[in-house]
């Protein structure tokens, strides 16, 4: 793992790469699932100061139960593995497999955050995060799940076609890759840098600059077409 | 072969396994393993010809959206549920029978042991608790309390909530601190015990608030109490596999245990909900005669009984 990912291979035979989030954004998420609950919390008490009736005070006890047990839960299962605070920072919870939770899971890593929490502000979890590879908390571990990034689609850039040239000398695998990659993300690459890094290819291109720019986009299309 | 001329070639597959990944129910839904297969292979030959980072990535994330679609879908089975609780809540209470029985020794021990301590020698109960808190106790089971009683249904709604808030809590809480070797398990365990023989055998010797006492906890106490046992029991069957994993590495032993342990969980927790019904609407009502919450009592601790013993059996 030393990218950070660790893979699955799957029965089919190819490898599902899934990136492990750690405890950092793992704790701004729960910041904000934890912010969602306080907000109802208070509003709960307001509606009961306003009120002041005993059946509202009970009602909203209950309500508070299944929110607080339940909120986490019903996330994980039926929204996509996600609670607000999740979705929010990119993050998804996922069996060890790579498939969605299922109530079992879920609901047993969300009780053992009980676990997790002591003795005092997670530090249980956070220790249990920092010892396992894959930043597991106990729940985690017990329940077999894992919270991983949520990768999106990245958009594709488009390779300028132009008219091909063969480069001056036979190119590694390596070497037409990252070619293939930094002409790919032309786009998303300001100006300034591309011809800064067109530059460094004068060993290839022969030419600094805009001129060895033109000539790199050439090459790719060889390579390319 | 060019990555142009591969891309040209597979776009046609590309195209047909997004269309189907974005409507999730279409009609050629049933297509999907067939293409999958051809996906699989065409993101193993872009990885192994070397194709850009890009592509690879486009298809892996292909590759991973359709597994999920694939693999992940839960059939539903409609009696699970039923199955969970009725079936493997109480096959599985008795398979761990000599848990049970230690956690029920933990609790009704306990109980019994200070019980008849305080019943004795009433001056232990000081030791146990302060005297304000015996003072308030025995206030609130007094003739005049009982007979006020909570101030019409908006109190026994008001008490049901804090029940199910309180309680239930108190449940997943035992289970889960279980984990760590039974022991807080077994300690939650007893001091319930104790605090229900302490307060049981207190109010007992007065007998102003004998009845008053003990016909309120009779009743739900048959759910609530076996609940509480049950989560201890299945909070120290984890903690058992963390300290004695036998065979199996920890993790393995703990992820074992706790799958083993989920119906009951989920079991005792509805018992502790149940109770709470019982608690709020049942136990305090003043309309109701002590005769009657005896025997219903009675019925209920029957009940209970006979469905750890009963229910499940030849169903396997």
């Amino acid at each position: 793992m030393r990218d950070g990912r660790f893979s699955i291979i799957t029965p089919e035979g190819v490898r599902l790469l899934l990136t492990p989030a750690g405890p950092a954004p793992r704790a701004f998420a729960w910041a904000i699932d934890f912010s969602i609950f306080a907000a109802f919390g208070i509003a709960l008490s307001m509606i009961n100061s306003v009120t002041d009736s005993k059946t509202v005070y009970g009602l909203s006890l209950v309500l508070l139960f299944l929110v607080y047990w339940g909120y986490p839960v019903i996330g994980e299962v039926y929204f996509g593995g996600r609670t607000f605070g999740k979705k929010a920072l990119g993050l998804k919870v996922v069996r060890a497999d790579g498939l969605p939770v299922g109530w079992r899971e879920s609901s047993l890593r969300n009780l053992l955050l009980v676990v997790d929490f002591m003795p005092m502000m997670y530090s249980a979890g956070l220790l249990c995060m920092l010892l396992d590879e894959r930043f597991r908390r106990v729940g985690d571990i017990v329940a077999n799940t894992q919270v991983i990034y949520d990768e999106k689609h990245a958009k594709r850039g488009q390779i300028t076609q132009v008219e091909p040239m063969a480069a001056p000398f036979p190119l590694s695998p390596e070497q037409q890759r990252n070619l293939i990659d930094l002409m790919e993300r032309e786009q998303s690459i300001p100006q300034a840098r591309l011809l800064e890094l067109a530059s460094l290819a004068e060993p290839l291109t022969g030419a600094t600059g805009e001129r060895s720019l033109q000539r790199l986009r050439a090459i790719v299309a060889g390579i390319n077409q | 072969m060019r990555q142009q001329q591969f891309e040209q070639e597979n776009a046609k597959l590309w195209q047909e396994v997004e269309a189907i990944l974005g409507n999730q129910i279409g009609q050629r839904a049933s297509q999907l393993p067939q293409l999958y297969r051809r996906l699989c292979q065409s993101l193993a030959l872009a990885l192994q010809r070397g194709y850009s980072p890009a592509l690879c990535a486009h298809l892996q994330k292909m590759v991973h959206d359709c597994h999920a679609q694939m693999y992940g879908k839960m059939i539903p089975q409609p009696l699970s549920f039923y199955r969970l609780v009725m079936v493997d809540f109480p096959c599985r209470v008795r398979q761990e029978w000599k848990l049970l029985a230690f956690a029920m020794l933990a609790f009704w021990g306990v109980a019994i042991v200070t019980g008849l301590l305080v019943w004795f020698t009433p001056q232990w109960a000081y030791s146990f608790m302060s005297p304000g808190d015996l003072e308030d106790i025995h206030r609130m089971y007094s003739a005049n309390s009982i007979k006020e009683g909570r101030g019409g249904s908006g109190g026994d709604i008001q008490m049901f909530g804090f029940y199910i808030w309180n309680n239930v809590s108190i449940g997943f809480r035992t289970f889960a601190a279980g984990l760590l070797g039974g022991f807080p398990a077994l300690l939650a365990l007893a001091f319930n015990g104790l605090n229900l023989g302490v307060v049981g055998a207190w109010l007992s010797h007065d007998p102003e608030t004998r009845h008053n006492f003990w016909s309120f906890v009779v009743t739900h106490s048959s759910f609530e109490v076996t609940g509480l046992i049950i989560s201890g029991q299945a909070g120290m069957y984890l903690g058992l596999a963390l300290l004695r994993p036998g065979r199996f590495s920890r993790r393995h032993a703990l992820q074992r245990a706790s799958q083993h342990m989920f119906p009951v969980m989920v079991g005792a927790a509805l018992m502790i909900a149940f109770a709470a019904f019982f608690e709020g609407f049942w136990s305090a009502s003043s309309a109701v005669s002590d005769q009657w919450k005896y025997a219903v009592g009675g019925f209920c601790w029957l009940s209970v009984l006979l469905f750890f013993v009963f229910a499940g059996r030849g169903n396997r």
